[in-house]
């Protein structure tokens, strides 16, 4: 305890008064398990008041844990906490929020049929009904005119753009009298253009006093928007350096460990076009909208598409599954003709495979065995066995063979439940199964979120893998470095069609202004 | 004329124990819990006042009150299930039912309740205008729960659209962790819910044995409480449709005793099945109506796990 | 954190802030069926107590339960057949759980099989010697056309199964109370009962006791189910379709095709139940022939987890509760509704102990 104390002490300033001031937050030994997993081990963390902290690592590399329990989501195993000098015990949300911690979650936490004032007013109850009404829809119009934010708080948030929810969410901290400030992630579903000016109002914020941690796996971002940086990997954090003592590099090293450099773009030998989209058009709302979409897809190449998510991505991948019917236009698939608005298991025995963006709820069941969850998609097609009997002993040794080529890890057998595998070896094993069929057509969504770098480096290699066996694949990423490093060829889609369509090496900046482009 | 007058004067009788169900569930299911119990809450609740008035000297309002505690003791099992061990709510509320056919069939049984005639809540009479003609008999000749019904539908429809409690209230049935963030107890609001849903729907099978048919008889819902799961659906989990929806169904129960009355000989049986058809159409012309989903809570059905992780 | 109740302002002052609900990846098969037996065990135990309190001395309750029901032949037999029906509802349960359809008009789908199969013997339509199996058929029809209706608007409007079911139970029901109280009564009895089924339209004893057919019956449609379920392609597609139905969806499953299989399969089943009953125990149409085995094969469905070979075991179970509350009635006057409550009581206990399967308590500093 005195050393923890001792630790606290260690990191206090002297005030331009002399005066002591203590950091606005510090976390001391933090240690977190979930199972057998250790998100958190013996995790250091301190912040200045007046500060942007960049919290900066890869995926699962425990930023958002370490600031869920700042903000009471989760209770830590062990360790100590302490706002403004006195050691606190942060036992909830509410708890967070009387001790001026606010959290700006990367899903956002908002009620979609209520408007963005009642929003706020649920978080900040008191008095009569009315009269807290009116009291926080005044102070929630004063700190939107004091950070430049432009939000109408009479509308429900279902009709709000992601990055007017997002201000909601700001405002509800700020409302709330947060001092420490914590965001995560929260560029990852913002335009280029509305990240700048989220930068603009979280510097303004700091200038007033908040104490602001950024959490984020953006180089570019900690590099220009922090005063300090914090590198988290494994769990643990590895070093604070200030964003002018480190190049890119020497960041980029920190982050992953001993480094792995992905091979970037190789172009594949592209051949004739696999799958033809023509004029596709399709008005469901559910998924987003398509209009006038046209593009070819050539075998042995890998086809890109960025764009910012909901422009009509999720839909596409519906049309070229068969899951969701097209209202017009075509689509053809080399050898087997027009298969516009076929039914889905008959586009999969046409040779199409997918990857689908949500792995956990589209792709793996994880109450089943990892052996069905690999051999459902060769059953569906009428393998293994017949009609009344599954050959499950063939299943296995399939299983078996797959988990080896694919380097599932952590797998005991082909019986252990597929919901016990980590993200990234259960997206090797959908990808295990989704090539098992040696498909003409990959369409994969997202196919590295959530991943470490490892991992999406495993998966990008089989991607690259099935293009040079002859494969046409298509990359739907909201993540533009993904794109750019696998693309042969990228199209940009924009509300529901391709707007432009670039060659490898593309130019990241048009790639950019194509994909926020209004015309 | 007097068949109207007959028939439209026994319409409140019949709608207010489908109100009052409906409205519990819609403050169950507006906190996102699916009650499916809600015939085993009003077989509880009649047999409570029923026991209560064979047992006791007290004024029927007292039997009620006892309707509504017991149906709210039941629904702390069925809280303790769904909201702290997060059992399926499905599973959850149709073995609530089975649970209180037995219990109230076992304790009416052995106590000696069943079958047995009692004098229960009586009409008011306002005077002149009870002997009104026509209007008298249907708005000022029933019993104090018709006039407190409406009563208790303006408190809640009030509570839930303009209060803390109800805006809390709303936000754990459509985003919990939304809740959960800005400091709302889930939990808690949860069962609240559930209690004060459930003693609503107590006191509508409270209202069925004491002020309706003055008698107990084992399972005398008779299916009441599906068909105020049905009403609220087709309310769209608002309060005043749900109540416009239960006249409606007081309508048709109150026709079928009429019908015999007046000689049309219809199959006596094939005229009890009539507010189950009817209630099976409304559901079709419910989904077949545009937008059917929207009222519905966001996370109704889901438990809440708050240290949930993948 | 008070991860029990979720509340953060309780935390702070009760016991429950001592402990963290953490979610279990996974516990091993064993484990899982020693916290249902756990949850079994309490469940008759709550049962034993509440029986005790109604007046039945603990030597009786061991009496009625053990020595007279494993002793005699007869109290065996007895079990054995109403073990049968059980089986064969629970089954039907069993199958639309699987398939996501809430079938919970079991109870209207057996009326309808018997009204079915009584349909067939009031006729005498057939010759004799296949008068039982066109019983048998017309009870399947009858009750898949009791469950066809929900179904259709469960996939074409996206009816709730759930209440569309239970408010054909109450149709059935009523259907029932017209025939027996007006076509169909026999002239020759007080009762409202059907005219009683010649021999020809009764199941065969197989010599043993009073057990008839039923009983083998029962035992290879358990064998059917396992196989369909458990080897058959659309058992492992099946599986998917319970286990993640967008995944099943994005994967191509067929499943409204699956679910109507699955679906029409229970309502047969439940209307061949129906059939069993009325031609194998009561022998006629009676107003309360089916009360009790509806409710009792989804409860012993959500039991078995869908697994037709514990379907059979936990039928038993029952089968060996009604027997005994049979004889509790007559020794003890107690109500058979406490056969009901029992059965409730036993289905709470063990969804309760599932708690323990899916989640962990972890005492914190």
């Amino acid at each position: 305890m005195n050393a923890i104390m001792g630790h606290m002490r260690g990191t206090v300033r002297r005030g331009p008064d002399g005066a002591d001031v203590p950091p606005a937050l510090v976390l001391a030994g933090i240690s977190k398990t979930f199972g057998d997993f250790a998100a958190l081990s013996d995790v250091d963390f301190d912040l200045r008041p007046g500060e942007i902290h960049a919290l900066l690592g890869e995926n699962g590399a425990g930023k958002s844990t370490l600031m869920n329990i700042v903000a009471g989501i989760y209770t830590p195993d062990s360790g100590r906490v302490a706002i403004k000098g006195q050691p606190v015990a942060i036992r909830g949300p509410s708890d967070a929020q009387q001790l001026g911690v606010g959290m700006v979650h990367q899903h956002y936490k908002l009620v979609k049929p209520f408007t963005a004032l009642e929003n706020i007013l649920l978080a900040h109850p008191g008095g009569s009904f009315r009269a807290a009404r009116s009291r926080l829809e005044a102070l929630t119009k004063d700190a939107l005119d004091r950070i430049g934010f432009d939000v109408d708080l009479n509308r429900t948030v279902e009709t709000l753009s992601i990055s007017e929810q997002q201000r909601v969410e700001i405002l509800k901290v700020l409302v709330a009298g947060a001092t420490i400030v914590i965001l995560d992630e929260p560029t990852a579903v913002l335009t280029d253009d509305e990240a700048v000016r989220l930068f603009k109002a979280i510097r303004s914020l700091a200038m007033e006093g908040h104490s602001i941690v950024l959490v984020t796996h953006k180089l570019s971002e900690a590099l220009n928007y922090a005063d300090r940086i914090t590198v988290m990997r494994g769990g643990k954090v590895v070093r604070t350096v200030l964003p002018t003592e480190v190049t890119e590099a020497e960041l980029t090293e920190l982050i992953v460990g001993s480094a792995i450099s992905e091979r970037s773009h190789r172009a594949g030998k592209a051949g004739k076009p696999v799958l033809k989209l023509r004029a596709v058009e399709r008005s469901d709302s559910r998924g987003g909208k398509l209009r006038n979409l046209t593009f070819d897809v050539r075998a042995g190449e890998i086809y890109g598409i960025a764009g910012v998510g909901g422009n009509g991505q999720n839909a596409l991948v519906e049309v070229i599954t068969g899951l969701s019917r097209v209202d017009a236009g075509n689509m053809w698939l080399d050898a087997h003709g027009d298969v516009t608005n076929q039914p889905s298991d008959r586009m999969r025995r046409s040779g199409i495979a997918c990857i689908p963006s949500d792995r956990h709820s589209d792709a793996i069941a994880g109450e089943l065995r990892i052996a069905d969850n690999y051999a459902i998609s060769g059953v569906i097609e009428g393998r293994y066995g017949s009609v009344a009997r599954v050959d499950r002993r063939g299943i296995a040794a399939d299983t078996q063979d797959a988990i080896r080529r694919f380097e599932v890890m952590g797998v005991r057998g082909p019986y252990q439940k597929a919901g016990l595998l980590s993200g990234g070896n259960a997206q090797k094993l959908v990808i295990a199964r989704e090539f098992s069929g040696k498909p003409s057509l990959i369409i994969a969504h997202s196919p590295s979120r959530g991943l470490d770098v490892r991992a999406s480096a495993a998966v990008h290699e089989h991607l690259r893998a099935a293009r040079d066996r002859g494969a046409g694949v298509i990359l739907i990423s909201e993540d533009l470095d993904e794109v750019l490093v696998l693309a042969d060829r990228i199209g940009v889609m924009n509300r529901g069609t391709i707007v432009a369509e670039f060659e490898a090496p593309a130019d990241r900046q048009m790639i950019g202004r194509a994909m926020v482009g209004h015309g | 004329m007097d068949f109207v007058v007959n028939w439209l004067a026994n319409v409140p009788g019949f709608a207010v124990p489908f109100a009052l169900a409906a409205l519990g569930l819609i403050i169950c299911e507006k906190a996102g819990v699916l009650n499916l119990g809600a015939e085993g809450y009003m077989l509880v609740g009649a047999m409570a006042g029923a026991g209560v008035m064979l047992s006791l000297d007290v004024h029927p309002l007292a039997a009620l009150a006892v309707s509504a505690l017991a149906a709210g003791l039941l629904s702390l099992l069925f809280a303790l299930l769904v909201i702290a061990l997060r059992v399926n709510q499905v599973i959850s509320g149709l073995v609530i039912v089975f649970f209180a056919q037995g219990l109230t069939a076992l304790i009416a049984t052995s106590q000696g309740w069943t079958n047995r005639a009692f004098s229960g809540l009586q009409d008011l009479n306002f005077g002149v205008l009870s002997s009104l003609p026509g209007v008298g008999r249907i708005v000022f000749q029933q019993d104090l729960m018709v006039y407190l019904t409406i009563v208790i539908f303006a408190v809640v429809v009030h509570v839930l659209r303009a209060t803390h409690v109800g805006m809390r209230l709303r936000a754990v049935g459509e985003n919990p962790e939304a809740a959960d963030a800005a400091g709302v107890p889930v939990g808690w609001y949860r069962t609240g819910a559930v209690v004060v849903g459930c003693m609503l729907i107590g006191l509508a099978g409270g209202y069925l044995s004491v002020a309706v048919s003055k008698i107990w008889v084992d399972g005398m819902s008779g299916g009441r409480g599906w068909i105020a799961i049905a009403l609220v659906i087709f309310a769209r989990w608002q309060p005043w449709p749900a109540l416009a929806g239960a006249v409606l169904f007081g309508c048709i129960e109150a026709l079928i005793p009429r019908m015999a009355a007046i000689g049309l000989q219809l199959p006596q049986y094939f005229v009890l099945m009539l507010p189950y058809v009817v209630t099976l159409a409304v559901m079709v012309w419910t989904s077949l109506s545009a937008n059917r989903r929207s009222g519905q809570p966001a996370a109704l059905g889901q438990p809440f796990v708050r240290e949930e992780r993948r | 954190m008070a991860e029990t109740t979720i509340s953060t302002a309780a935390a702070r002052r009760s016991f429950f802030g001592r402990f963290n609900l953490e979610v279990r990846g996974h516990m091993p098969m064993g484990q899982q069926m020693l916290v249902v037996a756990a949850g079994i065990m309490l469940g008759l135990l709550i049962s034993a107590m509440l029986l005790v309190v109604s007046g039945v001395k603990p030597s009786g309750l061991v009496n009625e339960f053990v020595v007279a029901i494993f002793t005699s032949r007869r109290n065996v037999a007895a079990v054995l057949s109403y073990a049968a029906p059980l089986t064969v509802v629970g089954l039907a349960a069993a199958l639309a759980f699987k398939a996501r359809f809430w079938n919970i008009g079991l109870e209207g789908q057996v009326i309808l099989g018997a009204i079915g199969a009584t349909l067939v013997a009031n006729h005498d339509f057939g010759p004799p010697a296949l008068r039982l199996v066109i019983m048998a058929l017309a009870a399947m029809a009858a009750g898949i056309l009791w469950i066809g209706l929900p179904l259709f608007l469960k996939i074409k409007l996206q009816v709730n199964e759930i209440i569309s079911t239970l408010l054909m139970n109450y149709i059935a029901f009523n259907l029932l109370l017209h025939l027996l109280y007006g076509p169909w009564k026999d002239p020759q009895s007080a009762f409202p009962n059907s005219k009683l089924f010649d021999d020809v339209e009764r199941l065969m004893p197989i010599g043993w006791q009073n057990l008839n057919l039923a009983l083998p019956i029962a035992v290879l449609l358990v064998l059917m189910a396992a196989w369909l379920l458990g080897m058959s392609r659309y058992g492992f597609l099946l599986n998917f379709v319970h286990a993640n139905a967008r995944m099943a969806r994005a994967l191509g499953i067929r499943i409204v095709g699956l679910t109507l299989l699955f679906a029409l399969a229970s309502g047969a089943l439940a209307g061949f139940g129906g059939f069993i009953i009325s031609t194998g125990i009561e022998s006629r149409l009676t107003q309360s022939f089916f009360v009790g085995y509806g409710f009792s094969g989804i409860l012993i469905a959500f039991l078995a987890r869908n697994n037709p070979f514990a379907v059979a075991f936990f039928a038993i179970l029952v089968a060996v509760l009604m027997v005994a509350g049979q004889s509790l009635q007559v020794f003890y006057q107690i109500p058979f509704a406490m056969v009901q409550l029992i059965q409730a009581i036993i289905v709470i206990c063990v969804a309760a102990s599932e708690f323990f399967i899916h989640y962990r308590l972890r005492m914190v500093e």
